[in-house]
């Protein structure tokens, strides 16, 4: 024990062993890091420095069906900030420069909180140039803060469009949650109308550009030279079934009006205008939208967020009386000689009141006429049942499947609706009005729009829809998307016969005579709903010419009165303006010419 | 029988061309690490600055005479306790620690002049033992020696220069012969006090096993009840200790227990280092070509994480060079302290072999993610005046030992 240890054999012997240890244990770590695992570590220093940059794809535009640009991107500034390099001092400043609620730009800052500090956050889209020139001779002492040019949607062709383009909106939370192999935070994508419904059509494909990064996620230089890099492509250019022309003059003439119109192209389905009323501005939805403009659509009270002409439901009125018609001869429960007499109403349990004394009519006069009694007691000679299977046929009760987003699919009732109702012995008296489009049938204006260009077509037609196909910028050509056929299977002699009666309404000495034109002839039939809690609501359908319908209209205001005052002037705008189209342009150069003559002049 | 037919007799080229090419790569590493970062723009021509000051240093205490280490070992060893005092009153804060002390624009830190002046005192006093340290009185006198200089540095508070001190210190007894018990004595309250860290449960279980150990020894009552004391004492400081850490240092602590515990924050050094070795593989991504060291992803790389640069840029080919260059020069020194026949200078070579050892165990141990993040630089290769010239300083006397390794036979 009291040997001398100082340096001893075993001393040194254990120091050698601790340092042939440690050598070892570090050569099989440094093996494992650089040899065996090499792979996974070289993925991870690629991943650090090598950073993606999105290259956003420039969104498709659209064109109406004569090639005419009707939604566009264009150049916009958005101020952003990169939070690293900021001073929040600033924000004051930056509010009021912005014209924005004092706490706008700090609220923004502390959304993005989650994200890295060195990724700039977009503060406000579409910023005025007094704004941009304003930063740029300012920037010295606005760290962190800079603007780039993004393209924003914009709307050169004074088409609204509010509730047939839908706007683009920076995505949400949840849809990103859904689509993250896409999507990332920031992105903008289609909400609402063609923009949502065509949204992998129109959003192209992201490229992406490699750059380096340093450890602080600042750009030094493009990986490779680019040599990596994806480029984007372009979104596709959708060509829509609108007709600008049309689609503008719907809008001018409900401007001030609440209701809906569609009109749409028989032989194929393809909608020319579709318009809800009141609208909204789109370009609003361009910018970062503020609160105060959301909040003032929320809570304006005729609700111009609502797609009338796919969501709102009504009994259609007289309109329909043209389906009973059709069910009643194509079953041959009647034919053209038929007769009813109508001495000023109907009677079953209680009176049914007619708006005249029509005498003894046959059906096409019953349509001229819109006689009450002739379709009170069509209905009983029909049959419940078989009067709903012809408004299926028609396209009631179901939604249309047109290609923009929501909506409604309507109700027509039957038997088994009424004895739930009233029970078993349900009054058999509340059937006379489903023959006039009353009580509780409801539709929307898009299937009464269907149901118009059916009729035109003698049955037969494509399922409404708003886009064409797109554009292959590459090939010059358009590729058309594909849409369901539609034949109703109804003799064409059953038309020919509902026609005679609406174009007696118009031609005749109908409810719509002062369409009556030199131009072309108009088919149609006009609707006036019942409505207990204001002024009765406006129906029109028709088409024209009615030799061979190029255009099928329904019309719905709402709270004015008769439609034939008030719905069938609209249609007869719009058919105007797509079946006299090159007539009106004309007309139109004629009156600007000497006004263009004088500039010419002067330039 | 002997003759001196050979330079290479009074000069140690087994130990000085690895610290040569230890300096070479080091100095390349740091241009390499350096290129890129403006803020560190002349770091390399002033390492290469100080590493040529650095050998004129060594070969000038090469040359002295032997006995002067041992005549300047009581009065080096106050005058570091003296800088370190000083540092603490007027010393510049470098990210958290008071352990700079500044002339213009050049720096030094006295803890790296305190090592070796530590390791001449213990030296000497040592020397004076005619026999194994045994007694609890020279244990105390030995430790006292040590833990000064380590009191102060933990007061800067420079957690990594306390280790490097307290492992030499252990090197330095163990060399001269402390028994087994007295080993136990030195080590025990440290290994309670790590066990300690880890919560209350491992704390009680070290000190059973402290108790089993004690009782093995078959020492009086008192000797073991002023034992397990120190021991109990140990783990009760540690915790006074941790909370008197700063956070930085804490977070490092947590960051060791539990790696993933943050690991955007302490442990972010620990994964960057780590991937730029990884990254490297067999043959490295080649000289400045290092996406990981030319992008600044670990902050201040030409300091405690050169060894990265050389990982990645030089592979596994580069990474075992400068690992096999160490183990030439610990295995030299251990050959050096055990031929010695001098027993103050065989401690002496045996401590500065401790500090080298110390510094690349915890330096590449940590770089390579086997040991918690504690910032020491690696001898002769990372960038840092300080501790170039104390390196070559202490070379030189290694050196010088071996020159006159004959006329102390």
């Amino acid at each position: 024990m009291n040997a001398v240890n100082f340096a001893s054999v075993s001393r040194k012997t254990i120091l050698y062993s601790i340092i042939i240890l440690v050598f070892a244990i570090f050569s099989v770590r440094l093996f494992q890091m650089q040899i065996v695992n090499h792979e996974i570590y070289d993925e991870k220093s690629a991943g650090n420095s090598i950073k993606p940059i999105e290259q956003i794809p420039l969104r498709g535009v659209f064109y109406d069906r004569n090639m005419n640009v009707l939604v566009d991107n264009i150049p916009a500034y958005t101020l952003r900030i990169t939070p690293a390099d900021y001073d929040t001092s600033l924000n004051k400043i930056l509010d009021k420069v912005l014209g924005v609620n004092p706490g706008y730009v700090a609220s923004i800052l502390k959304r993005n909180q989650i994200y890295s500090r060195f990724i700039p956050i977009r503060i406000r889209r579409g910023i005025d140039f007094q704004i941009v020139s304003w930063l740029e001779e300012n920037s010295e002492f606005l760290p962190g803060v800079d603007y780039i040019v993004e393209m924003q949607r914009g709307y050169p062709f004074g088409v609204m469009g509010s509730h047939l383009f839908g706007y683009t909106k920076e995505i949400s939370s949840q849809q990103l949650e859904k689509e993250k192999d896409y999507y990332r935070p920031g992105d903008y994508v289609g909400h609402n109308g063609i923009e949502k419904q065509y949204e992998k059509d129109l959003r192209g494909e992201k490229g992406f550009h490699y750059v380096l990064v340093d450890s602080r996620r600042r750009e030094i230089g493009r990986y490779k030279d680019g040599a990596k890099d994806k480029e984007s492509i372009k979104g596709r250019d959708l060509i829509l079934s609108i007709d600008g022309d049309v689609q503008k003059v719907a809008e001018e003439e409900f401007k001030g009006r609440r209701g809906a119109v569609v009109a749409i192209e028989p032989s194929t389905g393809e909608i020319l205008a579709l318009v809800s009323a009141p609208e909204y501005d789109l370009n609003q939805f361009s910018y970062i939208t503020t609160k105060d403009f959301l909040q003032e659509l929320y809570s304006d009270p005729d609700k111009p967020l609502f797609n009338r002409a796919t969501m709102s439901l009504k009994p259609p009125g007289s309109t329909f009386k043209i389906l009973a018609a059709i069910a009643a001869l194509d079953l041959g429960i009647i034919d053209v000689n038929t007769t009813i007499y109508c001495g000023g109403g109907f009677t079953f349990g209680r009176f049914f009141k007619c708006h005249g004394s029509h005498g003894s009519v046959n059906v096409i006069h019953a349509i001229e006429k819109s006689c009450n009694t002739f379709f009170y007691n069509l209905i009983y000679k029909i049959g419940l049942e078989r009067w709903k299977e012809y408004a299926i046929k028609f396209g009631f009760n179901r939604k249309t499947g047109i290609d923009i987003g929501e909506e409604a699919a309507g109700f027509i009732p039957d038997e088994s609706y009424y004895k739930k109702l009233y029970g078993e012995n349900w009054p058999r008296s509340i059937m006379a009005s489903l023959g006039i489009g009353q009580g509780e049938v409801s539709v929307t204006p898009l299937q009464l729009a269907k149901y118009a260009a059916l009729i035109a077509n003698d049955g037969k037609s494509f399922s409404p829809h708003i886009v064409k196909g797109y554009l292959d910028n590459r090939a010059g050509e358009i590729v058309p998307f594909h849409f369901d056929e539609i034949d109703l299977k109804i003799k064409k002699e059953v038309f020919d016969v509902v026609k005679q009666g609406m174009f007696l309404v118009v031609q005749g000495s109908g409810t719509a005579t002062h369409l009556r034109n030199p131009e072309y002839h108009i088919s149609g039939k006009t609707g006036t709903a019942q409505n207990p809690h204001g002024k009765d609501h406006a129906f029109f359908i028709g088409f024209a010419p009615s030799e061979n319908p190029k255009i099928a209209v329904a019309v719905v205001v709402e709270n004015v009165g008769f439609g034939g005052t008030y719905a069938a002037p609209i249609a007869k705008k719009m058919m105007d303006a797509y079946l006299l189209k090159d007539k009106l342009k004309n007309q139109k150069q004629k009156d600007q010419q000497p006004i263009i003559a004088g500039a010419r002049v002067e330039d | 029988m002997r003759i001196d037919y050979k330079i290479s007799d009074k000069f140690d080229f087994k130990i000085f061309i690895p610290v040569l090419i230890l300096t070479i790569i080091g100095l390349a590493a740091v241009y390499s690490s350096t290129l890129n970062n403006p803020q560190a723009t002349d770091n390399f021509e002033r390492q290469l600055l100080f590493t040529l000051v650095a050998y004129v240093v060594f070969f000038i205490t090469y040359a002295l005479p032997t006995n002067t280490f041992k005549l300047i070992s009581g009065p080096s060893y106050i005058f570091a306790l003296l800088l370190l005092v000083v540092v603490l009153i007027a010393g510049k804060r470098v990210s958290g620690a008071k352990s700079w002390l500044a002339f213009g624009s050049i720096g030094f830190q006295p803890s790296e002049f305190a090592k070796i002046a530590t390791i001449l005192l213990l030296a000497n006093f040592l020397t004076r033992l005619n026999n194994n340290i045994d007694s609890f009185k020279d244990i105390l006198i030995s430790l006292m020696i040590g833990f000064i200089p380590v009191g102060l540095i933990m007061l800067e508070p420079d957690m990594g220069t306390s280790f490097i001190f307290i492992s030499f210190i252990l090197i330095i007894l163990f060399w001269k012969g402390i028994s087994l018990l007295g080993l136990f004595v030195v080590l025990s309250p440290g290994f309670v006090a790590i066990a300690s860290l880890f919560g209350s449960v491992p704390f009680i279980a070290s000190l059973v096993v402290v108790l089993v150990v004690l009782f093995f020894f078959k020492r009086d009552l008192f000797f073991n009840g002023s034992v397990f004391a120190i021991n109990l004492a140990a783990g009760f400081f540690t915790d006074n200790l941790y909370n008197a850490l700063s956070p930085h240092q804490q977070a490092r602590i947590k960051s060791f227990i539990d790696p993933m515990s943050d690991p955007l924050g302490s442990g972010y050094n620990s994964i960057q280092a780590m991937v730029a070795i990884g990254s490297g593989g067999l043959f490295g991504k080649g000289y400045l070509q290092g996406n990981q060291t030319q992008l600044q992803y670990i902050p201040e790389q030409w300091t405690d994480f050169i060894y990265c640069a050389i990982g990645e840029e030089f592979g596994f080919i580069g990474a075992m060079t400068v690992l096999s260059l160490f183990l030439i020069i610990f295995i030299r020194l251990l050959n050096i302290a055990s031929t010695s026949k001098d027993e103050f200078l065989s401690i002496v070579v045996i401590g500065i072999f401790g500090v080298y050892f110390t510094h690349f165990l915890i330096n590449v141990g940590m770089v390579i993610g086997i040991l918690p993040i504690i910032g020491v630089p690696l001898p002769f290769v990372s960038y840092g005046g300080s501790s170039m010239l104390l390196n070559m300083f202490m070379l030189g006397i290694v050196l010088n030992i071996f020159r006159t390794r004959k006329n102390y036979a």
